[in-house]
């Protein structure tokens, strides 16, 4: 298939069909609207189901009906909309129910505003809702990574049993770049479904539940859930490594958007033979912290620099995983303001002009 | 080489309608810049998107209004607003005898359909051109192009004057692609009966294109509306909301 | 505050010198300027907080010169019922349209007219949500076509419209409940003594107090001004019945 031109939203609720999920459940709100309006065109072609919800906290109980049957199903939506939902995945990471959730993330907190952010890493990496539970988090920075990205969601929903959220800033879902789609989608084998409610004809009857009445059964849930999280750190963590080699002064991190803006500066800053290397989480979790530390602890890095479009969130990771060996730094713009590569680049020329700093939090 | 004398339409009131993402803002933009180059009228745009949150005409308002084109669309904070933002001075605008004005609507019929809430301020001549871009999903047949067509026309409750081919898939556009997007939007000609009022293209590929091929004029197109990381002048960006996504008339 | 008693006919004070962001044709501005002279021939505008919906309507305190709290998508009831208790003596009003308080806030509205809360809701039906550009309401039309239902709304997956004033009025807990329209000058007026009975029923702290107001929305409707009005009266006036619901003092059809 040749390659076509799509906005991010339509690309991923594209790629989500071609994923095998055509169950969709949402409640409009910007920047992420296209995805219901493509769905309430498409679906209808491929017998799927497109469902707008009276609300978000609908929405998250409508897809843990859905997916409880074994089917995949999915939905789309903006900060609030997400925060509406945490009591539904919390109960779905205790559930086990696979489901696939997109953030096209805008500014906040509160109502905030409808233009691009990042600002929505602490809900999504560190849970969200309430209990001991993770969901897996996907960052793409291109169209096609979108595409690839939200088809790989469902799979590793399914292979984990577990919620597993796309996140991408507002700039991602409105922008336009060419795609393609892949000829025939094949995925790895999965575990059967042999949890899902079908009705128990023929078979024991299944129960989908997060209440444990007993504290040892409720522990023991928990200590499992974790083991799961620990094989998602061993097998699952993704990044990309751009132009790392040794002579790197600065080790960039950033992802989505911010790491596009960082690419052109280290390009344009390679010109001037200032050679900086960037580390692009693509899994936010499980976080590439490893890597991290293995790229901060060359003898050339004088510093890491973390950018992000909020007020310093990944970078807690990042500063984790140096583990105090080098300094973190941190550049940052919120609201919907996208920081251009001028703004990153004199950043990073600041850092490169500091006498040999003391190893401190970014914080100051 | 095909550089043609800019095409200028006679009508007062062009409207560029389209799918989404078909380009209708960039072709819109540089259609109103190109204008403003050539005659010797007022030429003013009014962005009329109240579909798309970003990349809108709005964001190219100060590099337009340097080269002479007035800009209508929201004020301040409220350029950034959620808010389907229709300002009372559009219909007067419209509905002016002098001067040139160049109508930027949102994508599909949903964008289409606040031409609807102005529909008595159409009577006096009008072009309402079709932007189609061949690899864009839904334009992408003959079949698709004309659905879109119509569905358009029944929202915006306008008919459509002719047809711009405006087929690229942004910076992997080449003379290529600009072709097999011309022969599409020829075949859609012949079935909706409507002319290919032009060809746009960026520079590159527009350079390249063989007269024979293309039988209407070539408007070349220079992208306007960049992404962060892909903007060249970046100077131009205003110093206040340094950093800002949008560029915005305050 | 009025010291000009003799004026006839003056845009209310409280109706600050803004221009609104509304759309030409939008009845948002209207409902507002009742609402605003309301407030003033009461003269309870400075003992007054409104909450301000998501929607359209959202920047409503900087036309409505009292105090406002701008409330989370479809939770003004719930914000409403916790100034009211807390501060009886404010005069609390919320200002929602159909997405916020038919669909996402549903909860809310119900449980607050149920439990009696004292405050004014004016309810703001345009059968659309403006705001996020056209999509399907729960009182979008059956067949109306919108962002979301391309083929119109299909009332056999969507259900038909809901009609709140109807569904509150079922609530036993004494309410006064009234639905008017603005599509002609009659109508206007009705409708501005249909708020003003509503607020004087709050000041007597008598009852929750709903009026659903038809409205407009040319833009996502696609019409020009004059016919979203007809369409108002054609279309949605056959569904939407005019007329008091519910009074405190027994149920009333007029
Ligand atoms: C939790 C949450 N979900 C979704 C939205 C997006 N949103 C903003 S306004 C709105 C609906 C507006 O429609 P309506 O209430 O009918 O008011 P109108 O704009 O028509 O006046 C929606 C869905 C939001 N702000 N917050
Ligand atoms: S979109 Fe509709 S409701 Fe919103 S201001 Fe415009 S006409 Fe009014």
């Amino acid at each position: 298939m040749s390659r076509i031109l799509m906005k991010g939203n339509e690309a991923i609720a594209e790629a989500a069909i071609r994923a095998g999920a055509v169950y969709y459940f949402a409640y409009p709100i910007t920047p992420q609207s296209e995805v219901g309006e493509y769905m309430s065109r498409r679906l209808p072609e491929v017998g799927g189901v497109f469902v707008q919800a009276e609300s978000e906290v609908a929405v998250g109980n409508m897809l843990m009906g859905a997916v409880a049957s074994g089917k995949r199903a999915f939905t789309s939506s903006s900060s609030p909309g997400i925060s509406l939902m945490q009591e539904a995945i919390s109960t779905m990471a205790a559930a086990r129910l696979p489901v696939v959730l997109i953030n096209i993330m805008r500014g906040g907190p509160g109502i905030g505003g409808i233009l691009p952010s990042q600002a929505d890493y602490f809900q999504s990496t560190k849970g969200g809702g309430h209990g001991d539970y993770r969901v897996l988090v996907l960052a793409p920075s291109t169209l096609q990574e979108s595409v690839d990205l939200t088809m790989l969601a469902f799979h590793l929903a399914d292979k984990y049993c577990n919620p597993t959220m796309v996140v991408a800033d507002g700039m991602i879902g409105q922008m336009m770049e060419p795609v393609q789609f892949p000829e025939d989608y094949k995925e790895e084998p999965l575990p059967p479904k042999d949890w899902a409610t079908t009705g128990c004809r023929g078979r024991a009857p299944r129960i989908i539940k997060s209440l444990f009445l007993d504290p040892a059964m409720l522990e023991t849930n928990n200590v499992m859930l974790a083991e799961k999280y620990k094989l998602m750190k061993q097998n699952e963590v993704r990044f990309e490594a751009y132009k790392i080699n040794p002579q790197n002064r600065i080790l960039l991190v950033a992802y989505g958007t911010m790491a596009r803006i960082c690419q052109t500066v280290i390009d344009e800053l390679a010109e001037e033979n200032i050679s900086i290397g960037l580390l692009r989480p693509i899994t936010l979790f499980p976080f590439p912290g490893k890597e991290i530390f293995a790229e901060a602890v060359k003898p050339n890095i004088k510093a890491v620099l973390t950018v992000e479009m909020s007020m310093g969130q990944m970078v807690e990771d990042v500063e984790a995983a140096v583990q105090g060996r080098k300094p973190v730094e941190f550049y940052g713009r919120t609201g919907g303001i996208v920081p251009t590569p001028e703004e990153v680049r004199d950043y990073i020329l600041k850092i490169l002009a500091k006498k040999t700093p003391a190893v401190k939090s970014w914080k100051g | 080489m095909n550089q043609v004398t800019f095409p200028v339409l006679d009508k007062r009131v062009i409207i560029f309608a389209g799918a989404y993402g078909s380009g209708k803002t960039e072709v819109a933009v540089n259609y109103a810049a190109g204008l403003a180059a050539t005659c010797s009228e007022p030429v003013s745009i009014i962005d009329l998107d109240v579909i798309n949150p970003y990349f809108r005409s709005r964001e190219a308002a100060l590099s337009l209004e340097a080269q002479g084109v007035r800009v209508i669309s929201p004020h301040g904070e409220m350029c950034h607003a959620d808010l389907p933002i229709i300002l009372p001075e559009i219909r007067g605008e419209i509905e002016r005898s002098e001067g040139k004005v160049v109508l930027d609507v949102g994508g599909d019929n949903v964008g289409a359909r606040v031409l609807s809430s102005l529909a008595d301020s159409f009577g006096r001549g009008y072009e309402f051109l079709i932007v189609l871009n061949a690899r864009r999903p839904f334009t992408s047949t003959v079949t698709g192009s004309l659905k879109m067509i119509h569905d358009i026309e029944i929202s915006s409750r306008l008919k459509f004057t002719g047809i711009i081919s405006n087929t690229h898939l942004i910076d992997e556009t080449t003379t290529e692609t600009v072709e097999e997007g011309y022969r599409l939007a020829c075949a859609v000609s012949t079935e909706a009966g409507l002319p290919v009022k032009f060809v746009s293209a960026v520079g590159e590929a527009a350079k390249r294109l063989d007269p024979e091929t293309i039988g209407v004029p070539v408007f070349t197109l220079k992208r306007q509306l960049l992404k962060p990381w892909e903007e060249k002048d970046r100077a131009a960006r205003s110093s206040k909301n340094k950093g800002g996504l949008v560029l915005c008339r305050v | 505050m009025n010291e000009n008693a003799q004026a006839v006919f003056n845009r209310p004070q409280l109706f600050g010198e803004a221009v609104t962001h509304y759309c030409p044709g939008c009845a948002h501005g209207i409902i507002h300027r009742m609402v605003a002279e309301v407030l003033e021939e009461l003269g309870i505008e400075g003992r007054t907080v409104g909450i301000a919906p998501v929607g359209c309507a959202v920047l409503i305190y900087n036309y409505i010169q009292t105090d406002f709290i701008e409330a989370l998508h479809g939770r003004a009831p719930a914000f409403a019922t916790g100034l009211k208790r807390v501060s009886p003596d404010l005069i609390v009003f919320t200002y929602q349209g159909d997405g916020d308080l038919a669909s996402i806030g549903t909860n809310e509205i119900i449980h607050a007219a149920n439990r009696g809360e004292k405050f004014t809701t004016i309810f703001v039906n345009n059968a659309i949500y403006g705001m996020t550009g056209g999509q399907m309401a729960p009182t979008t039309m059956p067949g109306q076509i919108t962002a979301t239902s391309p083929h119109g709304r299909n009332v056999k997956e969507c259900g038909y419209p809901i009609r709140i004033a109807e569904l509150l009025s079922s609530l036993r807990t004494p309410a006064y409940i009234e639905r008017v329209a603005v599509y002609n000058p009659q109508n206007i007026v009705r409708a501005k003594r249909a708020i003003r009975k509503a607020f004087q029923y709050q000041i007597e702290g008598r009852c929750f107090s709903l009026v659903e107001v038809l409205s407009t929305c040319p833009t996502n409707w696609g019409m020009t001004p004059q016919e979203s009005l007809k369409w108002q009266e054609t279309t949605m006036l056959p569904y939407y019945p005019l007329g008091c619901f519910k009074t405190p003092e027994g149920e009333v059809k007029e």
